[in-house]
């Protein structure tokens, strides 16, 4: 009796320090997300591209875990991920506000892959000796199972995206999640509108501007991002005719002042033509001079 | 039937004879002729044995036939690179665009630019400066890097064809043909070129580097060196250092013929002229006609304080 008394007392006052450390970060993250874990286990490969991850995107304000050295001139001051603030969040908060941001922390929702997410979070939990993980139990697989159609209307220029799921019991429409349309481009993802819910068929409809430049046939590479809580994020890509065909030649081909690459054969004829007249001169001149030189000697 | 009978098959002596000649010659000849086939090719194999050496360093000798060529990748030696560099990456036009009101003089593009291109503390590539255009109009940061102008000046005066634009439209300098007779420098009216006076930054490290012309790495004394896109990260599908390395969401990087710019801090991608318009956008001494590629969004509504210490600097010119 004595001791389940006093765990009751331990978890109390863990429960209120964690409870009170919450109140300070004041991020208000939903009691579902807070919950929520990994699909993936943390070892030390998902830290390994978790690290490469954070140095592309976190450390010019985050600075490196341990080290103390994040941009103090920001306000708020980000914290330093290993310290003992961070590392009280669970998973589930630390997701959370990777996904959403917050006043100059950007959101990372439609910048990284969920994978991608998951690993930095692999990389902030590897300097924390006393993690333990807890994984998801929602099966990873599911996903596969999601069917993503996309199709293109020229006369509205919409795109119809319809997601289903094959399940054994029979084809499930996937309703009322997030349908997120990217254009891909050289750096990134370019947003397609809005981010859109699905109805009841599973069916969102997305306006796609007329004027997206494509490549020399007008190809674009399109990802559909969809969010389900029982599937996961599923990430679809697909090469649709629909931007407009861009073929603009490369800055070296016009003639201009500074472009010494642009060659006109009339120029290399007539500078070739120069060179031999004025050499042919000189013979003559040569010629001439030792006729003179010979008949001085007579 | 009786006639056959009468005249068996039977062979004369002089029928066996010639058999055996023609068998005894035929078996000589053929003899012969694998006897000869076996030494020729015995000859051929020793003829075609090849030295190679091993990855250990080890000398060996092999039978030709028994090699399997190795398609070399790319050589990356300096005639390569600067081939490479020169050429550029076709079909795109980098565009660059800073938005001023988002600076804070964190100069952390400075730091990673100096640091990717071993330049020393006082060499910029990109400066981020502190500027105030009248008495009364507000300060504000401007980080400055090369303008990759569609019509460069320097590249026109250059007299050894050392610096030169791309088919992408980004400016370099090889510094390899670099005389550093300092024409560009006179002629680029953004100040945005360097010279070496001195030995450069980890010279000595450098020493067996092959020299990059997309990093103008090493850098060589007595030449030029210039902001470059970070020719060598865009060929990876990377954001430059510079852009990259900004904690303010600063700046955004992308290409002209896809619409598109994306900020290095958020990695957000937008449309690029609706970015420009919707800020209105502009470049810096448009009169010049020097058509550059980098734009600037305008410091307007500021989230931050001009910091008081840099006020002197910013109106140092106003004051005279």
């Amino acid at each position: 009796m004595y001791t389940r008394n006093l765990r009751i007392v331990t978890f109390a006052i863990v429960s209120m320090f964690f409870l009170h450390s919450f109140a300070e970060n004041n991020w208000n993250v939903p009691a579902d997300k807070k919950a929520r874990n990994s699909t993936i286990k943390f070892d030390a490969t998902t830290s390994k591209v978790g690290e490469s991850v954070y140095t592309k995107n976190c450390v010019s304000c985050h600075g490196d875990p341990t080290k103390g050295n994040s941009l103090k001139s920001l306000s708020p001051v980000p914290p330093d991920l290993a310290s003992a603030k961070t590392q009280e969040l669970t998973d589930g908060e630390l997701f959370y506000i990777l996904n959403t941001g917050r006043v100059i922390m950007p959101s990372f929702n439609n910048v990284l892959s969920e994978e991608d997410r998951w690993k930095i979070i692999s990389y902030i939990r590897s300097f924390n000796k006393d993690y333990v993980q807890q994984l998801s139990i929602s099966d990873t697989n599911k996903s596969q199972l999601v069917k993503v159609d996309m199709a293109f209307d020229k006369k509205s220029n919409q795109i119809t995206v319809t997601v289903k799921a094959n399940e054994k019991t029979g084809v499930v429409s996937l309703k009322d999640d997030e349908i997120v349309l990217f254009a891909n481009r050289y750096f990134g993802r370019l947003q397609i509108g809005e981010s859109q819910r699905t109805t009841a068929d599973g069916v969102a409809v997305f306006d796609f501007p007329k004027d997206l430049p494509g490549d020399k046939d007008g190809n674009v590479k399109l990802v559909v991002k969809v969010n389900d809580d029982t599937y996961g994020e599923i990430s679809r890509l697909k090469t649709m005719k629909i931007g407009v065909p861009t073929d603009i030649p490369s800055m070296t081909a016009d003639r201009t002042i500074w472009n010494v690459l642009f060659k006109p054969i009339w120029i290399i004829v007539l500078y070739t033509f120069g060179v031999m007249v004025f050499g042919c001169v000189l013979l003559y001149l040569l010629y001439s001079l030792n006729r003179l030189r010979k008949a001085g000697n007579i | 039937m009786s006639e056959k009978e009468e005249k068996p098959k039977k062979k004369s002596r002089r029928e066996f004879l010639q058999d055996i000649g023609i068998v005894g010659v035929g078996t000589l000849i053929g003899g012969s002729a694998i006897f000869a086939g076996i030494n020729y090719d015995k000859r051929k194999k020793q003829g075609e044995r090849i030295k190679v050496l091993t990855a250990e360093n080890e000398l060996l000798e092999i039978e030709k036939s028994d090699t399997t060529k190795v398609t070399k990748s790319p050589l990356k030696n300096l005639t390569y690179l600067q081939k490479e560099g020169r050429d550029g990456l076709k079909g795109h036009r980098w565009v660059m665009v800073i938005d001023l009101s988002k600076c804070r003089n964190a100069r952390k593009c400075m730091a990673a630019c100096n640091d990717a291109h071993h330049l020393r503390p006082e060499q910029h590539h990109i400066n981020t400066l502190k500027m105030q255009d009248a008495k009364d109009t507000p300060a504000y940061y401007m980080p400055k890097p090369c303008m990759h102008c569609d019509n460069p000046p320097c590249v026109a005066v250059c007299p050894v064809d050392a610096t030169f634009k791309r088919a992408d439209g980004i400016v370099l300098i090889d510094n390899e043909r670099c005389i550093g007779c300092r024409f560009c420098v006179a002629a680029c009216p953004y100040s945005a070129r360097v010279f070496n006076w001195a030995e450069p930054l980890h010279s000595h490290e450098d020493e067996n580097l092959t020299y990059d012309v997309e990093l103008n790495v090493p850098q060589r004394k007595g030449t030029i060196s210039k902001c470059l896109f970070s020719a060598d990260r865009l060929r990876e599908g990377k954001l430059p250092y510079c852009v990259s390395a900004c904690p303010n969401g600063v700046f955004y990087f992308g290409d002209e013929n896809e619409d598109a710019v994306t900020n290095g801090t958020t990695k957000e991608t937008v449309r690029f002229k609706k970015l420009l318009e919707d800020n209105g956008g502009y470049t810096l001494m448009p009169e010049l006609g020097t058509l550059p590629r980098v734009y600037y969004l305008p410091p307007k509504g500021k989230e931050y304080p001009f910091q008081d210490k840099d006020k002197k600097e910013a109106g140092e010119r106003l004051e005279s």
